[in-house]
């Protein structure tokens, strides 16, 4: 798990940390690093996959200003893993202002073959209704892809390698959506898979013409109950598509990632790290504070920030709600009015 | 006769369904499914429009509200005095919200107005599925531990007892709760001893099933009491 991130002359992110749990909600506005907190988490995932722990070229002593202005001025990031809080993974920008480098602070070989498979082992989704909509190829369905797009291949791949795993995804989902019946799938000749539910009524609706909601809670379905879930998972925008009154499943549905233990599962947990913009969402982290980071935004800079580190959180918990206390603007993390 | 409830969860919901037929000794018809609440204040926040809209929109006799009482002032026969409000107690909150609204509305469908069923869980609902399971657990317990600054439990102590978890999932929550009501409904009368906010709840009910009407003035809760609510 990773356990913190500090940043330096990332986007926004001029100079600030934040303390990651097993799970993580992120709330801000627009503009003030959630994404880019995502993105530098899947960033790592990838350099794990591919690069070589190493020193970063660092320019001369006798190099042009420039070069030096260049190292001072480059973003970095650095992580620190729960496993190993005495060394920090450091991921620097290259003098050539393209590529990143990966750099173990103290270096140690040995321990970065062995985080590497960890750290890469990562996934994260930006969901898209019309791409979920869509037939897939039948082959590409080990892990759904960032977008949802293979979600069909994905499902048909659960049932055939996971019967368990599916017929509890799809139990979950007819008990969510008590008007449909079944989950059905169907294989074209050409090889593409598609999906649809069928209703109580014995209607199907095919994928294409579900609602919005319905796609995005059958992938978060199709991520909760993955029998081989990445160590991370990242996902934007959670309540897109929701109804307020279903986002209480979308919560329980990344738990059962996060804390399986509280789902009666025996593996182990997956990291989560969720944005949201709705406060109703919010609303069910009342008595999980510790569990939200709030993106606040000054000028052009942002920072992160951990609800509970908040001291007068108890007393304003007992004028209102999570969501209306931060809509309020008493916790932070809104927009600047125009 | 015909309830609605006003709750802040399906499990809230499931569970008092349970303890509402309980009460009455059969089942009432449950006019209205799923109105619900985002937790205090927005109980208090919401209750207005829903009276009314049960009032003109639905035969509804009866609506039932079940908050709870986290860190607020817990109701007491003090609060019942003639003339008393306690401006921190939830159940004199929601009562006066009754109040207000109530009286001056029109009749219709036949009847005067929507009567009251308020319930406050104290600190929450939990600590009523733990009734005769855990005797550390009441609302005496609650306001003894107020009292001396040291709750004697706090509500996440309370849903890991009940639930097994800090995080249970919906499903688990309503079979956890269902499975304690189902125990409780044999006898209610030990739910309304250990929890006087039970208590309040059913004496409203019995009193609408045994006397249809309005409810008459109770101390403290007659309509054109001096409260700042009314």
């Amino acid at each position: 798990m990773i356990a913190s991130v500090a940043f330096r002359n990332f986007r926004a992110l001029r100079a600030t940390s934040v303390a990651l749990g097993p799970f993580n909600i992120v709330i801000g506005p627009n503009g003030s690093g959630k994404t880019s907190l995502i993105e530098v988490l899947l960033r790592l995932g990838e350099l794990a996959r591919h690069a070589t722990a190493g020193a970063p070229p660092v320019p001369a002593a006798d190099a042009p200003a420039s070069a030096r202005h260049h190292r001072d001025a480059a973003p970095e990031i650095g992580f620190v893993l729960a496993s190993q809080p005495g060394v920090v993974v450091r991921m620097i920008r290259g003098a050539d202002r393209r590529r990143d480098h990966v750099v173990l602070d103290p270096p140690d070989g040995h321990l970065w073959s062995e985080i590497q498979p960890l750290l890469a082992d990562t996934r994260g989704y930006v969901l898209d209704h019309a791409a979920m909509a869509r037939t897939a190829p039948r082959r590409g369905g080990m892990h759904l892809n960032s977008d949802g797009g293979n979600l069909a291949a994905v499902l048909a791949g659960m049932r055939q390698r996971s019967p368990a795993s599916f017929s509890a995804l799809t139990a979950e989902m007819l008990r969510i959506t008590p008007e449909f019946h079944s989950l059905e799938l169907a294989e074209h000749a050409d090889g593409r898979v598609e999906f649809g539910l069928r209703l109580a009524d014995d209607g199907l609706v095919p994928a294409a013409e579900m609602s919005q909601g319905m796609l995005y809670l059958l992938a978060m379905l199709a991520l909760a109950f993955d029998p081989n879930p990445p160590r991370l998972l990242c996902i934007e925008d959670v309540d897109r598509g929701i109804h307020p009154r279903m986002l209480r499943e979308v919560r329980d549905a990344l738990y059962r990632l996060s804390h399986p233990q509280a789902s009666g599962l025996r593996r182990a947990p997956v990291q989560v790290i969720a944005t949201t913009h709705s406060p109703y969402f919010l609303d069910l982290f009342r008595e999980h504070p510790e569990e939200v980071i709030l993106s606040q935004k000054q000028g052009r800079a942002a920072r992160f920030e951990r609800l509970s580190d908040r001291p007068d959180l108890p007393e304003l918990l007992r004028e209102g709600s999570l969501g209306d206390m931060w809509y309020s603007g008493i916790l932070g993390g809104v927009p600047d009015d125009a | 006769m015909k309830v609605a409830l006003l709750s802040e969860s399906p499990a809230d919901e499931a569970a008092l369904r349970v303890l509402v037929t309980a009460v009455l000794g059969h089942p009432p018809h449950f006019v209205t499914s799923g109105l619900r609440a985002r937790g205090w204040p927005n109980v208090a926040q919401v209750l207005p429009a829903v009276i009314r809209h049960l009032h003109f929109n639905t035969d509804t006799d009866v609506l039932g509200v079940v908050v709870d009482a986290d860190d607020s002032v817990v109701h007491t026969s003090n609060h019942d005095a003639p003339g008393y409000f306690h401006p921190n107690c939830r159940m004199c909150q929601l009562r006066a919200v009754f109040r207000q609204t109530t009286k001056r509305l029109p009749a219709a469908h036949g009847r005067n107005r929507v009567l009251r069923g308020v319930g406050i869980a104290v600190p929450a609902i939990e600590a009523w599925y733990l009734c005769g399971r855990d005797p550390q657990v009441s609302e005496a317990a609650w306001i003894d531990g107020q009292e001396r600054g040291q709750p004697p439990y706090t509500r996440p102590e309370l849903k890991l007892r009940v639930y097994g978890t800090d995080r249970p999932s919906l499903p688990h929550e309503i079979g956890c709760a269902l499975r304690e009501v189902a125990r409780l409904r044999t006898d209610p009368r030990r739910l309304e001893n250990d929890f006087p906010g039970f208590a309040a709840l059913a004496r409203d009910l019995r009193h609408i099933h045994t006397a249809p009407g309005p409810i008459p003035a109770q101390p403290g809760t007659a309509a054109g009491v001096s409260d700042p609510h009314s």
